[in-house]
């Protein structure tokens, strides 16, 4: 459940969210100064991260788009 | 700190300031009575005396005066003339015209720049520079001067435009736009990019390529703007508040402003105050990325980063996905192997402790509660027996003190003394008892020679009426037929001694 959660959450990070906590997690766990449990569990949020920074790296659109006048000029 | 050019504008006023009035601004005034041809550079006294010769006896008007010189000067001087000379009393009117006059080491020459002129001048002119000036000569017949009309001004030395931009510069920098401090972060991994270039030209190609060559997933929104000619400048600057107002909703990560190279008059836009306000302002980060690797313009200094050029705005908004990939498949390594290091270290450390003695022997701590568990048992025990003893003698000590009070004899000497005692008084209450037991018979005796039935016994007897139970004393007492009862003096059972019987007669 909990982790169902935690994994909604990384697909919502951006590239730069996602890229600063996978360096923070990947400093923790080279220190070794973690609880083994935690990290082993830091170790699958890295993973889950490193999958989503790739997925974002793989929706490449390659397009430009343009963008229009303001709909509301008035406002 | 300065730039050359700059350095050479500051030493360049420096000289020119050296001798600020060397030369006074004179006026020239023809006026009808007091004509000074003193004041009259010399070929212009020589036409006018040629003229006064010729009509010696004629009187002129001013304004007659005034129509001669102009045709002179019209007939004599080049009809367009470039004049060199220094600024002196630059002022600018009410309506926009700039008056100033041109110096050298020994005149003056008024001067007047009409504001729709004006406007193409794009250095600030200010006392004491050095300038080109080109105009054609006429008289202001109003002010009784002739003037030069300047249609075109230029900084001498440098190039106009040069000179414009090297004061921009300066004013900003001044300002502390160009600062580090104001210069916001590139984000590392911009995913939305804003572009304001135009529509139609190469730059915006360029620009998306280098961009998508390192960084495809990046998505590229176009904001097209006019990069050159009048009004560019504003027209980038509204865009860019206007992108900045709606960034809410559009989350652009950064900004690139730019174009391809192009002279430098084509680059000029960004140049102007207005665009590097609005790059100062803006609160996304803004890459300039403005013509070729040698040109810088004000938008390159007062942006947060810069590209030389178009084509390398990718190296400066965005990163190498290649490295970035690296990097990922770095830290996926890095974290398997760090997280296998940490399992083995922890699996040895479980080793370490299943092969310490505690596990060896796990019995051993029970056994050695135990052990604990029997030494304060016996302790204990000792404890207990010893608190009895230290009772028992108090009990015996209490005892013996008891023992010495004697307290059965004490019982035996008051037993004594009770028998004593019960016995007097028994013998004195069965006294008491026999007297009164004597007294008693002695009234009884006295008490029975009064007992009325005690007559009986003599022979009387008690008659009463059965029916009322009242003693019959007269006649009237009884009717016939009632009944009688005759008491007699008792002989043995109680009724034995009544008699019934019936009355018959009176």
């Amino acid at each position: 459940m909990a982790k169902g959660k935690q994994k909604s959450d990384i697909e919502k990070l951006t590239f730069e969210e996602a890229i600063k906590e996978l360096t923070s997690i990947v400093g923790k766990i080279e220190q070794g100064q973690i609880p083994l449990q935690d990290s082993l569990e830091q170790y699958e949020k890295g993973m889950a991260l490193i999958k989503h920074c790739r997925g974002i790296l793989q929706k490449a659109e390659k397009r430009i788009e343009k963008i229009s006048e303001p709909e509301t000029k008035s406002q | 700190m300065l730039c050359p050019t700059e350095l050479r504008a500051h030493q360049l006023g420096n000289k020119i300031n050296s001798k600020p009035s060397q030369f006074t601004h004179q006026v020239f005034i023809l006026h009808t009575n007091s004509a000074n041809s003193k004041l009259m550079p010399a070929a212009f006294a020589f036409i006018i005396t040629a003229e006064m010769q010729k009509n010696r006896a004629k009187i002129y008007t001013v304004s007659q005066v005034n129509t001669l010189i102009k045709a002179a000067l019209e007939e004599n001087l080049p009809s367009r003339l470039i004049v060199r000379g220094e600024i002196t009393n630059w002022s600018i009117g009410p309506t926009g015209h700039r008056y100033f006059s041109l110096k050298d080491e020994n005149g003056i020459l008024p001067c007047v720049m009409w504001a729709s002129r004006f406007k193409t001048v794009k250095f600030s002119p200010e006392d004491g520079m050095a300038v080109l000036a080109t105009g054609h000569i006429d008289v202001y017949t109003v002010g009784g001067k002739y003037q030069l009309y300047v249609d075109k001004l230029e900084p001498e030395g440098v190039g106009a435009l040069q000179l414009a931009f090297e004061q921009m510069a300066k004013k900003l920098r001044a300002e502390g736009l160009f600062d580090d401090a104001h210069k916001k972060a590139i984000p590392a991994y911009p995913e939305r990019i804003g572009i304001l270039t135009s529509e139609s030209g190469a730059a915006v190609h360029d620009i998306r390529d280098s961009i998508h060559n390192r960084w495809p997933c990046a998505k590229l929104f176009l904001y097209p703007v006019p990069v050159q000619g009048e009004g560019a400048a504003e027209e980038i600057a509204a865009g860019l508040r206007d992108v900045n107002k709606r960034n809410e909703a559009l989350k652009l990560n950064v900004l690139i402003v730019g174009r391809g190279g192009g002279s430098r008059e084509d680059l000029w836009a960004f140049n102007e105050e207005v665009l590097a306000r609005a790059i100062f302002d803006s609160k996304i980060p803004v890459i300039s990325a403005v013509g070729h690797e040698v040109d810088t313009t004000i938008a390159d200094l007062v942006a947060d980063a810069r590209a030389s050029t178009p084509t390398k705005a990718g190296v400066t908004a965005v990163p190498d996905m290649r490295e970035v990939l690296g990097q990922l498949t770095y830290f996926e390594k890095s974290l398997a192997s760090k997280a296998r290091a940490i399992l083995e270290l922890c699996g040895q450390n479980l080793r370490t402790i299943l092969a310490s003695a505690v596990f060896r022997n796990p019995l051993l701590p029970v056994r050695n509660a135990e052990q604990q568990l029997d030494e304060l048992g016996t302790k204990l025990v000792d404890l207990i027996r010893e608190l009895l003893v230290e009772a028992n003698a108090k009990l015996h000590a209490s005892y013996e003190q008891i023992v010495k009070i004697e307290p059965h004899r004490l019982l035996g000497r008051k037993t004594v003394d009770l028998n004593n005692l019960r016995n007097r008084a028994n013998v004195a209450i069965k006294t008491i008892i026999n007297r009164r037991r004597m007294q008693l018979t002695a009234k009884a005796n006295l008490l029975a020679g009064l007992n009325p039935k005690s007559v009986l016994q003599r022979g009387y007897s008690i008659t009463t009426a059965k029916k009322t139970g009242l003693l019959v004393r007269k006649p009237e007492d009884i009717q016939i037929g009632d009944y009688l009862i005759t008491e007699l003096a008792p002989k043995g059972l109680a009724d034995e001694n009544l008699i019934e019987s019936k009355v018959t007669k009176k």
